[in-house]
């Protein structure tokens, strides 16, 4: 293999049960966002624009869509005859053969991958993050302080930083202190889950962490502790721009609304920094004549008879005339019927919301303002009502039934 | 179907489509918001598993090709077979331009001798239809035909008739075991109300062998002296199946208008794109934002279009701005027009890239449609 300066490892193991139905057969990263993306389109839009051309993706839960997704890497300039996207699963060795037992762990596993690479650096990325980032300048600013580990750090609000991981740094912005989700925190920098390795340095570290029985072998817990107790040299890179973790049910949603801020909150119609996707093979949306627009996000291959506000649709979202949809999230090929109305809520892929159907209720104050979900590939039947809050999905249903009974 | 070759002749410009084939094959039409013409034959024939298709192509065939690329959308990027782009070129036989159907067969002899399926497809790229080639196949064993042809019954008006061009439009006249009995070429009145669809399924060692002769005795047209000549004496057996799916050809800019507006109703689209995906090249565009104020009613909008203002009746392509206050009516928008503030718009063609600027009014009766040509400002 060619030698790389840099390459990256994409962290898309998780579950992520925060999410709750809506990963029971997908993993996060697969998780569809913004009409016509999935989260992983991000990070690794990400490393086809700033010239990262070889990038590992740890898939463990639920891999299948994920898999199917990325493919040969080609919709994001990734199938390449050096480097290119590959997918690396926990796979057995020998005698041993194990899961990935942390974030730290999972790349260790997949040394012999990267050292293939021979690189020299590693960018460490998560797989559940809304954002544009030009890594390469990261990557150069990590080389022009000669440092062993950079981080990238993000301002958020001092009550929202018990949340993160937080860095206080010096004036140099050399990292002091790191802190995982501190109740009282000192600092406003949030580690956005980026990180740039010297290889040699993460390579020993690695090996150690594994050697030692008491880590769990996390990144944020064990191997950035350990380099600052050790003196190593850890910079944070400040970033500016949106970024937003969308690892619950609510972040989701609000990352999603973002978009229909004008001017949205986060540009996807950024020619210079296009998000690539892989594209579903269907005809333009058609608006019906009984169709009411009033601020949409609609993509192909869907068809519009009711009235849609504030609120966006995948590919292959129909909706029926008659039925109502605000601040709403419509996944691919969902289907609202007539009659139904659907607020402030998510309705999973290949969904059928029937005739009557109340899916979440509109915002009020001193109610239960939660986010209600319907799961993949649920049918829900006639007036069935879905609180604030709710997450239904076939196996709840299915439940409900044998309980009625 | 992985026996069979497919061969798709694009024609050459033809005058009647106006500014739009100034510089473009019509198959190279931009048509139903993110299509090219050409987009459905050859979709149609990946569908029916042809692995193997030849394009051949005129002198204006950059926007064809640029369209086209490796095949890749189409899955036709492979190691064997494959798509192939077959532009006219300069030697000693050949004088850099196809003077019609046979002489860029005989120009491509070598991609015809070269290939190892048994049977080829020919067809023009300027017929709008999804469908597979299966039914024709199997129509071609059982009636033991030598050359078989696809019509389409067309009821007097949907044709475009006002097409004097040539080649002219073919009438087929069928008996019930669908062996061809008579075969006319532009008649005012046709016996018979079937349309030859320019689809036409032979051998390819058949074809090989027409191509020969074609050429030692000077024959230059297919319709005429090898269809006709064989319908009314022999020796080869001619017969046709009727192709009842939606169907259309782009002639003018009568059918080129009516094909977008006929993809604004619900059984035509299921048609067109329900029964089987049609392919096209893939953009990395981005959904479409109806900011506050911004509507479409009865239209067909592709991504990566901004609308402020209000659409009715019409096919928005990729990209296109639609600013405040501006109504859009019965017209066709191309990629990435401009349609800025005030504008009002009905019966009108915009090609690509065009920009519309404040202010502006254009509205033109139905028949008539106002037709503005690439990168224009208005």
């Amino acid at each position: 293999m060619r030698k790389k300066h840099c390459i990256a490892m994409l962290l898309a193991g998780g579950q992520g049960s925060r999410l709750g139905i809506l990963t029971k057969v997908m993993a996060k990263p697969a998780v569809p966002f913004g009409g016509k993306y999935r989260i992983i389109d991000f990070p690794l839009s990400n490393c086809s624009h700033s010239g990262i051309d070889t990038v590992g993706v740890l898939t463990q839960y639920q891999p299948l869509e994920l898999n199917s997704y990325i493919g040969s890497g080609q919709p994001w300039d990734l199938d390449l005859n050096s480097g290119g996207v590959f997918v690396l699963p926990p796979y057995s060795k020998g005698k041993s053969g194990e899961w990935y037992r942390g974030t730290a762990n999972a790349i260790y596993q997949n040394i012999s991958f990267i050292e293939q690479f021979d690189p020299e650096y590693v960018l460490v990325l998560s797989g559940d993050h809304i954002y544009k980032m030009d890594y390469s300048k990261m990557v150069r600013f990590h080389s022009e302080n000669d440092a062993d580990a950079t981080i990238a750090v993000f301002d958020v609000p001092l009550e929202e930083a018990s949340r993160f991981g937080i860095m206080s740094t010096d004036e140099s912005g050399r990292i002091t202190q790191f802190e995982e989700k501190p109740p009282r925190p000192t600092s406003t920098k949030a580690s956005m889950g980026v990180y740039v390795f010297s290889w040699p340095v993460l390579h020993k570290y690695l090996i150690a962490d594994e050697a030692d029985p008491t880590s769990k072998n996390d990144f944020g817990k064990n191997i950035i502790p350990k380099m600052l107790g050790d003196g190593k040299k850890l910079m944070a890179y400040g970033f500016e721009g949106y970024w937003k973790d969308v690892g619950t049910i609510e972040s989701l949603w609000e990352a999603n609304m973002d978009l229909l801020q004008t001017p949205p909150a986060f540009n996807l119609y950024d020619d210079v920094w296009r998000i690539y996707a892989r594209n579903p093979i269907q005809p333009p949306h058609f608006m019906a004549d009984t169709a009411v627009v009033d601020n949409a996000m609609i993509t192909e291959g869907c068809d519009v008879a009711g009235a849609v506000r504030h609120s966006i649709l995948f590919a292959g979202v129909h909706i029926e005339e008659g039925a109502t949809i605000v601040d709403s999230v419509i996944m691919p090929g969902a289907v609202i019927k007539s009659g139904a109305v659907v607020t402030r809520a998510i309705v999973g892929e290949d969904s059928v919301i029937n005739a009557g159907c109340v899916v979440g209720r509109p915002e009020a104050p001193g109610e239960d303002n939660r986010i209600a979900l319907v799961g993949q590939h649920t049918v829900l039947p006639e007036n069935f009502v879905v609180n604030p809050g709710d997450q239904i999905d076939s196996d709840v249903l299915r439940l409900e039934r044998s309980v009625d009974v | 179907m992985k026996d069979v070759m497919g061969l798709i002749y694009t024609s050459k410009h033809e005058t009647s489509l106006r500014e739009l084939t100034a510089s473009r094959a019509v198959a190279a039409l931009p048509v139903g918001g993110r299509y090219r013409m050409i987009d459905f034959m050859l979709s149609s024939m990946v569908n029916s598993g042809i692995r193997n298709v030849g394009v051949i192509m005129q002198k204006n065939y950059h926007s064809l090709m640029d369209h086209l690329g490796s095949g890749k959308a189409w899955d036709l990027h492979t190691r064997n077979d494959g798509l192939f782009i077959l532009p006219p070129f300069l030697t000693r036989d050949n004088v850099g331009s196809y003077s019609g159907i046979l002489d860029a067969l005989r120009s491509n002899l070598g991609y015809l001798r070269r290939s190892n399926q048994e049977y080829i497809i020919i067809t023009g790229g300027h017929t709008a239809l999804s469908t597979t080639f299966d039914d024709l196949m199997a129509f071609h064993m059982d009636s033991g035909a030598d050359i078989s042809l696809m019509y389409a019954r067309k009821a007097p008006g949907e044709v475009d008739e006002s097409v004097t061009l040539t080649p002219r439009h073919v009438y087929l006249s069928v008996d019930g075991d669908g062996l061809v009995t008579d075969l006319e070429i532009g008649p005012t009145q046709p016996k018979e109300p079937n349309f030859y669809m320019d689809i036409m399924l032979l051998r390819r060692d058949l074809l090989l062998r027409l191509i020969d002769e074609a050429f030692s005795q000077g024959t230059v047209d297919i319709n005429r002296e090898i269809l006709q000549r064989n319908v009314h004496n022999g020796p080869l057996r001619i017969c046709a199946l009727e192709y009842k799916g939606y169907n259309r050809r782009v002639e003018t800019i009568n059918s080129y208008y009516a094909l977008n507006m006929d993809m604004l109703n619900r059984d035509c689209r299921r048609e067109l794109f329900g029964k089987y995906p049609v392919y096209t090249k893939v953009h990395d565009e981005v959904p479409v934002r109806y900011v506050p104020g911004g509507s479409a009613h009865n239209s067909l909008v592709a991504d990566g279009c901004v609308i402020e203002g209000t659409v009715e009746n019409s096919i928005l392509f990729r990209g296109v701005h639609i600013g405040k206050d501006v109504h859009v009516r019965d017209s066709i928008i191309m990629q990435g027009d401009v349609i800025q503030s005030g504008v009002e718009i009905e019966h009108v063609i915009l090609d690509k890239h065009v920009t519309v600027l404040s202010g502006n009014r254009l509205i033109a009766p139905r028949l008539y449609p106002i037709v503005v040509g690439k990168n224009k400002t208005v």
